[in-house]
């Protein structure tokens, strides 16, 4: 198979986008922990808010992020079978369910963090 | 009004004379708007050249004979309407990701494989003795498996597979589906029989779920459905207490 395999169809291009997803976070991951040691040597040191590159790099991180957690969460339907009183639950019903468990826990940790900055 | 033609480029290998497939051109008449890829090559078999080598059988999408790649897609030739295409060309080739034998006719060996290694037929510890009469199953028990019953063993979803494209010992979408088919059949006892062919690397593990196989599949049996459900229940079967029980 050719290198290019994947620009043959939208439907790989795609594929290799949410498989890619996994890079920019991790990368991010990584300068998150810079960021960490950063505040570790005090306030005066650490101001990511003041570093355009770490906030610009964080904006476009969120988006593969959001990209990646909305294409794993869609799939969930198919992934599992849950069964509720000897009846299948529809695909459509356990994707709407996490989606919306997605949207609690961020709410939560947007809560917790915000609170915790105050 | 003049007669409606489209031009029909369809592979031609001879291992014995040519050193590599090439596109051949066939101008041919388009007369009724039902024609099918299948229909456009037995006209040029039957009228423009006769050495044209292709599998087909039915002629109505369930035997599984004639999955060729039409235009880049794997589809079944005889599901593939013309009308759909003209006034293009429509591109006809071999099946991706398999051997040529000769022009559209791929070599399935590897796939008849990897079918047999499964085990595709209900496995019974002890058979019932026939005084007992059928095995009787409700609609529900049915239904647990009656998608990936569908199955036609076309290979459509092989040759869409990226995966096997690129690592052939990859156990491949159809194999598996099959596999969960009889796993899930309520007459069958050869889950653990299956288990070492079916959670090996080169098992449900190799599959990095593209989607592609379901996309192309003609039947509606979603094989990437039953590759993720797969993993699942034997990631739950090794973890969860108990999980080795029969």
């Amino acid at each position: 198979m050719p290198s290019t395999w994947w620009t043959r169809k939208r439907h790989y291009v795609l594929y290799m986008l949410r498989e890619f997803t996994a890079v920019p976070m991790a990368a991010w991951l990584l300068w998150f922990l810079v960021e960490i040691k950063r505040a570790g040597d005090g306030p005066a040191r650490y101001n990511p808010h003041e570093s355009t590159a770490f906030v610009i790099f964080s904006v476009v991180c969120f988006a593969f992020a959001t990209y990646h957690s909305y294409t794993f969460l869609n799939l969930a339907g198919v992934i599992m079978r849950v069964k509720l009183m000897g009846r299948t639950v529809p695909p459509r019903v356990v994707v709407l369910t996490m989606f919306s468990l997605w949207a609690v826990a961020s709410i939560v940790i947007a809560a917790v963090l915000i609170g915790f900055a105050r | 009004m003049a007669e409606k033609r489209i031009t029909i480029q369809a592979t031609r290998f001879d291992p014995d004379k040519d050193s590599a497939p090439r596109l051949q051109s066939y101008d041919i008449p388009f007369s009724d708007d039902s024609m099918v890829v299948l229909d456009a090559l037995n006209y040029i078999k039957a009228h423009v050249d006769g050495s044209l080598s292709y599998r087909w059988s039915c002629r109505m999408g369930i035997c599984g004979s004639c999955g060729m790649m039409v235009n880049g897609t794997p589809k079944l030739s005889c599901s593939a309407f013309l009308r759909d295409y003209w006034p293009r060309a429509v591109i006809v080739q071999p099946l991706n990701n398999f051997p040529i034998i000769r022009d559209l006719v791929i070599d399935m060996d590897d796939f008849m494989h990897k079918l047999k290694s499964v085990q595709p037929w209900i496995i019974r510890k002890q058979q019932l003795p026939l005084g007992a009469g059928e095995h009787r199953q409700t609609t529900a028990q049915i239904d647990e498996f009656k998608q990936f019953s569908q199955c036609i063993n076309c290979m459509l979803c092989y040759s869409a597979c990226p995966v096997y494209g690129l690592n052939n010992e990859f156990l491949g979408p159809a194999a598996i589906a099959l596999a969960r088919r009889y796993n899930l059949d309520s007459r069958d006892q050869g889950l653990t029989k299956r288990l070492p062919v079916i959670a090996d690397n080169e098992g449900v593990w190799e599959c990095s779920f593209v989607g592609e196989c379901s996309v192309v599949c003609p039947k509606g049996v979603d094989p990437a459905k039953a590759i993720q459900q797969t993993k699942l229940d034997t990631t739950l079967r090794f973890t969860l207490p108990y999980g080795n029980r029969e």
